[in-house]
């Protein structure tokens, strides 16, 4: 079979994704065997006969030979579940499970109630301080289909929005009505951390929180120090605290 | 086998600006934010993007200099705030390029010698839109300057300085234009699919012991070169706004090549002190001040502007929100791809169909792009884990000191006989899932079809680029202000400036602070 260049890679390491690695065998094999329908010439092959040799047909067939193993795909957009729920893992939280879920992170820092009844449910990165801090009522806001229907009826006073996407378009024509953010991803220099900071909306990114449910009085320390990059370029542990209200 | 004769010194400079762009590359990616959405399918459409840009930059880019050279665009771009500066021009047209060329090679698919003349080209127009550009400053980037994004000659400066409003936090100028610059950055990342290649800041300039000024761009607003806005921005007055904005007791240390700042201490609304309001094209002679007749007649447009743009947004949302995943991965993709088209406005020489269209030859990777697969492959040519990316163990990269390189070095070996390609070909014939864009620009000229519109490029004489003004430069005003060519030059500038008009090329920094505070 027809070698290419980098069947000789001297330095080559797997990738640290596996999904990675077996498409890249995948796609060398391919193109192994399709360079020898042409005799292993090269010249004539990368940029004129591979156009139709190597064909989006080869490459879907990559992708089912994965899925036939059992694999499910890790999904960013939600419209990829949607539109194939069959090839990727279910998305929780966003239909008639809302009730019930809750962000759920490993690293969420919690306490007991304190003497105001405030029970820490976790940490995270405050965008701006503030001269008070922020309480509001819990909503989650995880698909274009609660979007929508914030956008129609309304969005409630007091909304502190628990958000797991820390873009700038998901919520981009109810973000202005929110009266807090919890985003449990990204960092203060986000698109969803620039816009509440534009907007003057109290916000924390990176949020590790737990247990914190639809319909919860929340509170967000906003007081703390904003992180900065150095924090970020450092590493330094700067975070504002979320906590769970008594009803 | 290769039929170009690339000199060794040629190989040289080329490989020292993919080192270059490759380590910027990688402190961008590590250092400033993660760009996701549970909305748009980002690195799905990225991947895509750069495979489109793989294919389709070296002939348009040719195509574009067969009009105009890179140099004059370069000095063309000062004059306006399009997408031709940064992140589009100091980092986009040659990350776009050699990140999918990257990942080609590492798939097996393309070796580091093939395309070799598209290579050479391409970084070479690069270096030359890139110097013309930042000619003020004397460097290639703002990276090279110390993450610093000043490129504007004085006299333009100087107009923004006069003519801005001073504003504090409470007052109703300030909110309106706070509120405004929130707005259309809200909407800047909803046009681009979530990047934010419609916002730009560049800087700062120092305008006073305490302030400095940070010139930000707001651009493709209105109907123009998208089709996903065609109706939905009908509303929206000016395709590219720019807002001048003063900031007191807050240093910008870091204005980068993604045109993102860093201030000491953390900008907030409170420290803006003061604000102007301008727009630009191809085809305007500069930045044509909008609202600045008045304090009152500035605040109200803000708020107007905000208005239109927030209608803009919640229809746009609508349209977007009911898109398929393949209609997503288009508008993101063209998005990036063509976030040097305006290259091709400047010459006049700007086709739908090169721009706005995904190449069939990238087109055939689309099935490989699942969520995962195109988290996974973009995180790894950002931070060089690729097979591609690793040298010996002996080597230590900039930032990171691991033994890995982002974009793989042209082999020398080509200089003493081993075989090469020369280019991957012209521009291959292109599909769209979007609709086909309404022959509809919103221009400083008023809303006209695109053959009127190359047209009136290819006839813009910028009265600051005729031959008389053209290399008329910062040294050369040095030493020669106060004399009747340097007047005229300024007065270019001038023409259009509440407080500057007529005043010539004599004045200083605090002249100009005088003329804002008379008392």
């Amino acid at each position: 079979m027809a070698k290419l260049l980098v069947d000789n890679d001297k330095y080559a390491e797997p990738n640290a994704s596996v999904v990675v690695d077996a498409y890249h065998a995948a796609i060398q094999d391919l193109i192994r065997r399709k360079l020898d329908t042409v005799g292993g010439d090269w010249a004539s092959f990368v940029f004129d006969k591979s156009y139709d040799l190597v064909t989006a047909a080869d490459f879907a067939a990559i992708e089912k030979k994965l899925l036939a193993t059992g694999h499910r795909f890790d999904w960013s957009a939600m419209i990829s579940v949607r539109e194939r729920p069959e090839a990727y893992k279910p998305a929780a939280g966003v239909g008639d499970d809302l009730a019930t879920f809750s962000f759920e992170h490993p690293e969420a820092v919690i306490a007991p109630a304190d003497e105001n009844n405030r029970e820490q449910r976790g940490i995270g990165d405050n965008v701006v301080k503030y001269a008070n801090n922020l309480i509001g009522i819990a909503r989650y806001i995880r698909s274009s289909d609660r979007v929508l229907e914030l956008l129609t009826s309304g969005v409630p006073e007091n909304t502190v929005a628990v958000i797991d996407d820390s873009g700038g378009t998901l919520t981009a024509p109810i973000l202005e009505q929110f009266k807090g953010v919890i985003c449990a991803g990204g960092t203060v220099r986000s698109h969803l951390g620039i816009l509440t900071r534009e907007y003057g909306i109290p916000c924390v990114m990176n949020a590790k929180i737990s247990g914190i449910r639809e319909g919860d009085r929340v509170e967000i320390e906003c007081t703390a120090p904003a992180k900065t990059a150095e924090a970020y370029q450092t590493g330094v542990e700067m975070t504002a605290k979320v906590w769970r209200l008594a009803k | 086998m290769g039929s170009s004769r690339i000199t060794y010194s040629q190989l040289l400079e080329t490989n020292n600006l993919i080192q270059a762009n490759a380590d910027e590359t990688y402190w961008l990616c590590v250092t400033r934010t993660v760009q996701e959405s549970k909305l748009f399918p980002v690195p799905a459409y990225m991947m895509l993007s750069y495979m489109m840009a793989y294919y389709r930059y070296p002939s348009l880019l040719r195509k574009i200099e067969q009009r105009m050279s890179a140099e004059e665009i370069g000095d063309r771009a000062r004059n306006a705030g399009i997408k031709i500066q940064n992140p589009s021009m100091g980092w986009a047209l040659p990350g776009f390029y050699l990140l999918g060329r990257e990942w080609l090679i590492s798939l097996g698919l393309i070796r580091p010698q093939d395309a070799l003349d598209d290579l050479v080209y391409l970084m070479d127009f690069w270096k030359r839109f890139q110097l013309s550009w930042h000619r003020n400053n004397g460097h290639i980037t703002n990276k090279e300057f110390g993450h610093r994004g000043q490129f504007l000659p004085e006299r333009t400066v100087q107009v923004f300085h006069a003519d801005m409003y001073d504003c504090k936090a409470g007052d109703d100028l300030h909110e309106a234009a706070q509120a405004f610059m929130a707005a259309a950055s809200q909407y800047g990342f909803l046009i681009s699919c979530e990047s934010r290649i419609s916002l730009h800041n560049s800087g700062p300039y120092k305008i006073a012991e305490d302030r400095e000024m940070i010139v930000r761009d707001f651009m493709d607003l209105s109907e123009s070169d998208f089709p996903w806005l065609d109706g939905v921005a009908a509303d929206v007055p000016y395709n590219n706004i720019t807002v001048t904005m003063a900031v007191k007791d807050c240093h910008f240390y870091l204005v980068d090549d993604w045109g993102s700042f860093e201030s000491k201490p953390e900008f907030t609304a409170d420290k803006l002190v003061g604000v102007g309001l301008y727009t630009s094209d191809t085809l305007s002679d500069g930045y044509l001040p909008v609202a600045m007749g008045s304090r009152e007649e500035l605040t109200a447009c803000f708020k107007t502007l905000t208005e239109k743009v927030k209608d803009a947004t919640n229809k746009l949302w609508r349209r977007l929100a009911g898109w398929s995943r393949d209609q997503m991965i288009d508008a993101g993709a063209i998005t990036y791809f063509s976030i040097v088209k305006d290259l091709a406005h400047v010459a006049g020489v700007y086709e739908v169909d090169d721009w706005m269209m995904v190449d069939e030859r990238a087109e055939r990777f689309r099935p490989l792009f699942n969520d995962e697969y195109s988290r996974d492959a973009l995180v790894a040519l950002c931070i060089g884990t690729h097979t591609s990316h690793r040298l010996s163990e002996y080597t230590m990269m900039q930032h990171s000191n691991g033994p890995q390189r982002l974009y793989s070095l042209i082999p020398y070996s080509i200089l003493q006989g081993d075989s090469y390609t020369t280019t991957c070909g012209p521009v291959y014939p292109g599909t769209s899932c979007l609709p086909a864009k309404v022959d509809r620009y919103n221009t400083t000229r008023g809303v006209i079809g695109l053959e009127e519109y190359n047209r009136l490029a290819r006839e813009v004489r910028p009265p600051a680029l005729d031959p008389k003004y053209r290399h008329l430069c910062e040294t050369w005003v040095k030493y020669h202000a106060g004399e009747p060519l340097a007047d005229e030059l300024y007065r270019i500038d001038q023409a259009n400036s509440r407080l500057l008009r007529g005043k010539g090329s004599g004045l200083r920094r605090a002249d100009v602070e005088k003329l804002r505070n008379p008392r």
